[in-house]
């Protein structure tokens, strides 16, 4: 589904290259977690293949199509969703229509179906009285839990995540990568995390380690 | 459309923000709309100063002409011959499409028979020049009577009475069908005096020693300002009768009959006086006859309403433009202060233009209500600064117009008559001899006029141009702002 080829990346020189000729793929239905020490360059590789930044070298491929060519505009819009570690909700908007709105700029099947956002909202503990109130009245875990279901409702086939759990305590953090199995698994969805915690990078199905400017693949050890 | 919800319940979440930018645009457009209201008042004064004030194009005997005559004259017994307008003439010139009406004036002097004159202090009997120079060309006579007798087509339409100066107290005033009658007008002061009322008859006797019996069909009465003159008796405004021209005409003689001193046109466009000019002269003989504009009222009202307009016009100009800097400036700071918003739109897959046409959207959102209190502010803003400017133009215009007068007051077209003592001419003749009795006059009026002139209604129009101002305004400073997220990297703002 998603493939990135002989991609490389650097700032000012290409000495100083973060990594070059980088080939992986990523199938739908999957969980990668993508783990690496802090300032190794996986948030840049995660904004590579999310169509928020280009390569410096070699392309990313959507299905076959470099993303390049589908605008990245474009790609963003129908292809890619993604997660940030500081959630990035519309903080003058409630939870509702804060998913309402990605439904509507992404044009998702389901845009301006306020009771499927609702359904949405309420398989993940918030209920509609919750998801009327402004997001900035929710805890951090119901935040990043809606900003999940923003990334769900937009029908992107690729969800990317930067940190997802990085400002979660213990059993959101479950919760949180249990949401993202079920947007594999049950949905069919290709879901890439950036984590530096081993313990969201042991619950997904493959691990990619990024070390000395070499990506690694590795099998995940399912707990 | 999903930019415009975004932008409604943005406006409706931040209350704070939309309520202090509410107050900076109803500011800005507030001044904006007293600019445009002073401006649009302003051409609608300059309009109605067109109507109202009027102005007068006067065909008289070429004096300038006549003098030069007089003095390469040879002959030791000089006399001044001034040529005398021909009715048919002025009649053709009337014609015109440039004119409103028309006064045909004829002044000569004449004794009282069946009644007494007002007399002055000090009168001084060798002073020939009748009101406005008029008796000078009664050039028939050597003596003068102690009465003016003013012969004009109609009182209405002689200054005097049309700038409310002089007002028929009783009867009525002479019309142009009063032409071949004995009909007169006399002043309120003199029928006093004698007894005299409307439909009394009274005996004068013309210079020559002819007896006429005149019969008095109204009375009028001349401003208190215009009877404080001293000198001789005709020159009393009390002393001036106003007759048909032909009447005139019969007093000074039967070769006048058909002639006129002067034809003042009263034009119906102010602005029109110089091609009018220009036609009147091609019907006359510019070396016998003269043709001189008079169109100070409407000039001493234009001046301060070019003055207002053009400042109001700063005003506009000014404020829209320093209002665009300083909301350009506050929305860039927004924009700055919103930037993770603009970053997650964009990493959502939003276009750019969306994102500045939400921008554009709350701030419109915002116009509309800044547009209702600047209709309902502006229109006291704007009040209040018309009050100032008018009071401000009027005073600087009545200091200018007095210089000028005062400096051409000792022009030496003979007279010396307080206004409107020479009858239909007097704004002619005020202008060049009398002094600046006239053009202060002309001056008090227009300030008057132009007080109630400089209405600063707020209408539909203004509105409608105010929205007009207040959209470029935004959609500027939209576009000066929205240089920075055309710049915007969402990896830049998202992650770091």
């Amino acid at each position: 589904m998603l493939e990135t080829k002989d991609i490389g990346y650097w700032y000012d020189h290409q000495a100083n290259a973060l990594y070059r000729n980088v080939n992986l793929q990523f199938a739908e239905g999957k969980t990668y977690a993508i783990v690496g020490s802090s300032g190794s360059g996986k948030t840049t590789f995660l904004s590579l293949i999310a169509g928020l930044d280009k390569p410096s070298e070699g392309e990313v491929l959507y299905n076959g199509r470099a993303i390049n060519k589908i605008g990245l505009t474009n790609y963003r819009n129908k292809y890619v969703s993604i997660v940030f570690q500081s959630y990035n909700l519309f903080t003058y908007m409630s939870a509702l229509d804060n998913v309402l709105t990605a439904m509507a700029i992404t044009n998702s099947q389901h845009k301006g179906d306020k009771e499927y956002a609702i359904d949405m909202l309420s398989k993940i503990g918030i209920d509609q009285d919750m998801a009327k109130k402004n997001v900035q009245r929710l805890s951090g875990g119901q935040q990043q839990r809606v900003a999940i279901v923003r990334a769900m409702c937009c029908d992107a086939k690729v969800v990317v995540a930067d940190e997802p759990t990085g400002n979660l305590d213990e059993t959101n953090t479950r919760e949180t990568i249990e949401l993202f199995q079920e947007l594999a698994h049950a949905q069919g969805k290709c879901v890439i995390i950036v984590t530096h915690e081993p313990e969201v990078a042991k619950m997904c199905d493959e691990t990619i380690e990024l070390k000395n400017k070499e990506f690694t693949t590795k099998s995940a050890i399912k707990a | 459309m999903n930019f415009m919800n975004r932008a409604f319940l943005n406006v409706k979440a931040k209350k704070g923000r939309t309520l202090l930018l509410t107050l900076v645009l109803s500011a800005i457009l507030m001044f904006v709309l007293a600019g445009i209201l002073i401006q649009n008042a302003a051409t609608t004064a300059a309009e109605n100063a067109k109507e109202s004030a009027g102005a007068t194009v006067t065909l008289s005997a070429n004096r300038e002409n006549a003098f030069k005559k007089l003095n390469s004259s040879s002959s030791k017994s000089k006399k001044l011959s001034l040529a005398s307008v021909s009715v048919k003439t002025a009649k053709k010139i009337a014609s015109s499409s440039y004119i409103k009406s028309y006064n045909i004036t004829t002044s000569t002097t004449a004794n009282a028979k069946s009644f007494d004159a007002i007399e002055t202090s000090s009168s001084n009997s060798s002073m020939s020049g009748g009101p406005g120079g008029k008796s000078n060309s009664s050039s028939s006579s050597n003596s003068t009577g102690d009465l003016t007798i003013s012969g004009v087509s109609a009182t209405s339409t002689v200054s005097s009475f049309s700038s409310g100066s002089y007002k028929i107290t009783s009867g009525r005033g002479i019309r142009s069908s009063d032409a071949g009658t004995n009909n007169v007008v006399i002043e309120k002061e003199l029928a006093k005096e004698n007894n005299i009322s409307v439909g009394s008859t009274i005996k004068i006797k013309s210079t020559s020693g002819t007896k006429y019996t005149l019969k008095v069909v109204g009375i009028y009465k001349a401003s208190s300002t215009s009877s404080t003159s001293t000198g001789t008796m005709q020159s009393d405004p009390s002393n001036t009768l106003y007759t048909a021209y032909t009447f005139a005409n019969k007093l000074k003689g039967s070769k006048y009959s058909g002639t006129a001193d002067s034809v003042v046109f009263n034009l119906s466009n102010p602005a029109k006086a110089n091609k009018f000019i220009k036609y009147a002269k091609s019907l006359i003989n510019t070396n016998k006859f003269s043709v001189s504009k008079d169109d100070s009222t409407y000039q001493s009202m234009l001046t301060p309403l070019n003055n207002i307009k053009s400042f109001a016009n700063k005003i506009v100009w000014l404020v829209a433009i320093a209002g665009t800097i300083i909301l350009a400036l506050i929305i860039i700071l927004m924009i700055r202060e919103r930037r993770y918003e603009i970053g997650v739109l964009l990493s959502l897959g939003e276009k750019r233009w969306k994102v500045i046409a939400q921008f554009f959207a709350e701030m419109f959102m915002i116009m509309i209500v800044s547009l209702v209190i600047a209709g309902i502010g502006g229109k006291f803003v704007g009040s209040a600064l018309s009050k100032q400017l008018v009071s401000q133009q009027t005073t600087t215009t009545a200091t200018t117009t007095s210089t000028t007068g005062n400096s051409t007051g000792g022009a030496p077209s003979g007279g010396g008559a307080p206004s409107g003592g020479g009858g239909g001419n007097s704004a002619p003749s005020g202008k060049s001899g009398g002094g600046n009795m006239m053009t202060t006059a002309a001056s008090s009026t227009s300030s008057s006029q132009l007080s109630s002139q400089l209405s600063t209604d707020v209408d539909i129009l203004s509105l409608a141009e105010l929205g007009g101002f207040g959209l470029s305004i935004i959609f500027l400073s939209i576009m000066l702002a929205s240089i920075g997220i055309m710049r915007l990297e969402p990896k830049k703002i998202l992650i770091s």
